[in-house]
């Protein structure tokens, strides 16, 4: 359970407050990020500016325990948010529709379970060849080469394959509208 | 630049942990084909910080909200200052931290971009399928939630093919030659003699490279592990916690198994000897009793050559799957059919089946069908029939045309006519709880309609034996995300429950609905 007590500055046990809350909600709040950015070094970053923002808040305002992990995610959103438009300026492209952060983070665990079934019903859709390259390529982690030696195909085959595979997924997720939203 | 090369490299990125580069600006339709890979990596676990991140995060976050630091910020990646006071935006690279991104992207592209990464597993699948044979000393260490690790034991291993000796350190040696498994015990001055199936040795080579491949992995750096460079590889079964394995960058061989916490509780098994390819002497696979042991029989088992003769020592008539097993050992009162990494074992069934309650529920042989682990068991024809292991599935339809698995997009709470609120928050903290070993009854929906119940009955608390006793509690339906269970006493008929933080065996229930009676 998480704990404001001692979130002063200067008080004694500031900083063991601090480690409480960070230690209580690192973990799903990481989790919440990567499941976004898909990158852990970016994931860490994101994580260590939200508790600066968000312990900052708690400072001086009050936020109801219960909702304290849920405030934090929207401020992780909101930082994941800005640095979306900051790559949008250096040419990048943006990954998130505006959204409004406190929902988003309310119906988050609902979202993520049900695109998750979603999104494997659709997978399942696709041929087994297609299936086995998107598995071994995005899920395992195999390099074009590997695959191609796994599944008995060549480079370019596998590259080929994969290209079609992804279009007829991103069709069919189309279908199921789970190309709305962030990630 | 082509756009299949351009789709594998934005996959390529994201496999090794960094940031897609994109040179040119990407057109609609290739941005939905990168949000489908996004999409896709969402079904993967996230590749999780190193252990002491939290820590290293609980210092900076502490030292930037003291204002020790102003105008620098710490990585807690590395632990290490980093000169980018990101609020002005912009990011300014001293010659010691550029040296600093150079190492750690030298690093990064040696252990993470694909140099050896998926190689490692193919070599190592190769090396386990050449080993002959091995001899090396195995520690084995518990580690619980609060950090504490001790010793288990550390056992001497001789490998030979199928056969195996293992010598505990008191002087305990286990033989298996492959037609007769026996432990002799110099304290007791023992033989005893043990059934050949099943059979475990606990951290197998052999088991554990084929899992490695099976299962989705990533490579997790670079270690030492008993004075040897290791390559850590987290495997992360479907729907199961990650657990690492640290393959010898020399030959190539597991040499060290890290479990996850499972209950508070974590096993590293360590080679901290190996030598492959040793010459085992053969003699230690020889059965024989030294002068003054007694031989006692802990109903061993035959190993039988047909069924015919499996069938005349257990008085069953076995079913058989279409694939013939590689051994057959029968006893008075079963039948273990043996299938290299997978066992099907048949015996009578008697009194009423009951799956254990934290199992999911399908279907077979116009019965229930327990699913719990890597198990499958049901009753069949007058027999109650268990198989375990990787090729269970297959192996269950060879021998029933109807089995049907739990449907986890079954809806099975919908349809109750009083919904209970769910608190998330709440969830995560006691699944975190449950992870960390307390209240583990929160993992069997039994449990947890008993106290849902019981807490309407008497809403002050429990206290004593619950109003509604637990044999008025019984398992309608479970598809492992969702769960029925009825209730034939008290002010309630069913209770509806859902796996909502976690779908899998480690996951807590919570109540979600209930029928009033």
């Amino acid at each position: 359970m998480i704990d404001f007590r001692g979130l002063t500055r200067g008080e004694e046990g500031f900083e063991k407050a601090i480690e409480q809350i960070c230690l209580a909600t690192w973990e799903p709040l990481y989790r919440y990020i990567y499941y976004r950015v898909q990158n852990r070094a970016e994931s860490e970053d994101i994580l260590q500016e939200t508790y600066v923002k968000a312990l900052t808040y708690f400072q001086e305002h009050q936020v109801p325990r219960e909702e304290a992990l849920k405030f934090m995610k929207a401020v992780a959103l909101n930082e994941m948010r800005d640095r979306w438009r900051r790559k949008k300026r250096q040419g990048l492209p943006v990954h998130l529709e505006a959204i409004n952060p406190e929902e988003a983070a309310a119906r988050d665990q609902q979202n993520i379970v049900t695109r998750r079934l979603l999104l494997e019903n659709a997978l399942q859709r696709l041929s087994a060849d297609q299936q086995a390259i998107l598995d071994l390529r995005i899920i395992k982690g195999y390099s074009v080469a590997e695959t191609a030696r796994l599944v008995g195909k060549t480079v370019a085959a596998v590259r080929t394959a994969q290209h079609r595979a992804l279009h007829t997924l991103a069709q069919l997720l189309e279908q199921d509208d789970l190309m709305e939203g962030e990630v | 630049m082509d756009i299949e090369k351009r789709i594998s490299d934005y996959i390529d990125a994201l496999n090794e942990e960094r940031e897609p580069e994109e040179k040119e600006e990407a057109s609609p339709d290739l941005e939905r084909l990168f949000k489908t890979i996004r999409l896709v990596r969402t079904l993967k676990e996230p590749a999780m910080p190193d252990p002491a991140y939290p820590q290293r995060l609980v210092k900076i976050v502490a030292g930037r909200l003291n204002g020790l630091q102003p105008g620098s910020c710490r990585s807690a990646k590395t632990g290490k200052e980093k000169a980018a006071p990101r609020r002005f935006g912009r990011r300014f690279w001293t010659p010691a931290a550029a040296l600093a991104a150079c190492l750690l992207l030298g690093f990064l592209l040696v252990t993470r971009a694909g140099l050896f990464k998926g190689d490692t597993v193919y070599a190592m699948e190769k090396a386990v399928a050449r080993l002959a044979g091995y001899q090396g000393v195995l520690e084995i260490r518990s580690e619980n939630a609060a950090g504490e690790v001790w010793l288990n034991c550390r056992v001497e291993i001789w490998s030979d093919s199928e056969r195996y000796a293992v010598r505990q350190e008191d002087g305990t040696l286990t033989v298996n030659n492959g037609e007769r498994k026996w432990q002799l015990s110099p304290q007791s001055k023992t033989v005893t003699v043990q059934p050949l199936l099943p059979d475990s040795m606990g951290f197998d080579l052999r088991d554990e490279a084929a899992r490695a491949r099976q299962y989705p992995h990533t490579i997790a750096g670079v270690d030492t592990v008993a004075d040897r460079k290791a390559t850590k590889l987290e495997i992360t079964p479907p729907g199961g916690l990650a657990y690492y394995l640290w393959i010898d960058a020399e030959t190539n061989l597991p040499v060290q198994l890290q479990t996850a916490m499972h209950n508070a509780l974590q096993t590293t098994y360590t080679f901290v000897s190996f030598e492959p390819n040793a010459t085992v002497d053969p003699r230690l696979f020889v059965y024989e009793v030294p002068e003054g042991y007694t031989v006692v029989e802990s109903d061993p088992g035959v190993l039988v050559a047909t069924v015919e003769e499996a069938a005349a020592i257990s008085g069953l008539a076995p079913l058989l799957p279409r694939e013939a097993p590689q051994r057959i050992l029968a006893f008075p009162d079963r039948i273990v059919m043996d299938y290299g990494d997978t066992t099907i074992v048949e015996l009578k069934a008697t009194g009423v089946f009951e799956p254990e309650a934290t199992a999911a529920l399908g279907s077979a042989a116009g019965g229930p069908l327990e699913v719990c682990w890597e198990r499958l068991r049901w009753r069949q024809e007058g027999l109650e029939i268990a198989v375990e292991g990787p090729q269970r599935l297959e192996l269950a339809r060879q021998l029933t045309a109807d089995l049907t698995l739990p449907d986890p997009d079954a809806d099975l709470t919908g349809k109750a006519r009083v919904k209970v609120p769910v608190d998330y928050e709440l969830a995560r903290a006691n699944q975190q709880q449950v992870d960390g070993g307390s209240s583990p009854w929160q993992l069997d929906p039994l449990q947890v309609a008993l106290t849902f119940v019981n807490l309407l009955v008497t809403p002050e608390g429990i206290t004593g034996e619950p109003q509604i006793a637990m044999t008025s509690f019984s398992p309608v339906a479970n598809n492992g995300v969702e769960a029925v269970v009825a209730v034939d006493a008290g002010p309630v008929q069913y209770v509806y429950l859902k796996r909502l933080i976690r779908q899998d065996e480690s996951g807590i229930w919570s109540v979600v609905g209930y029928d009033p009676r």
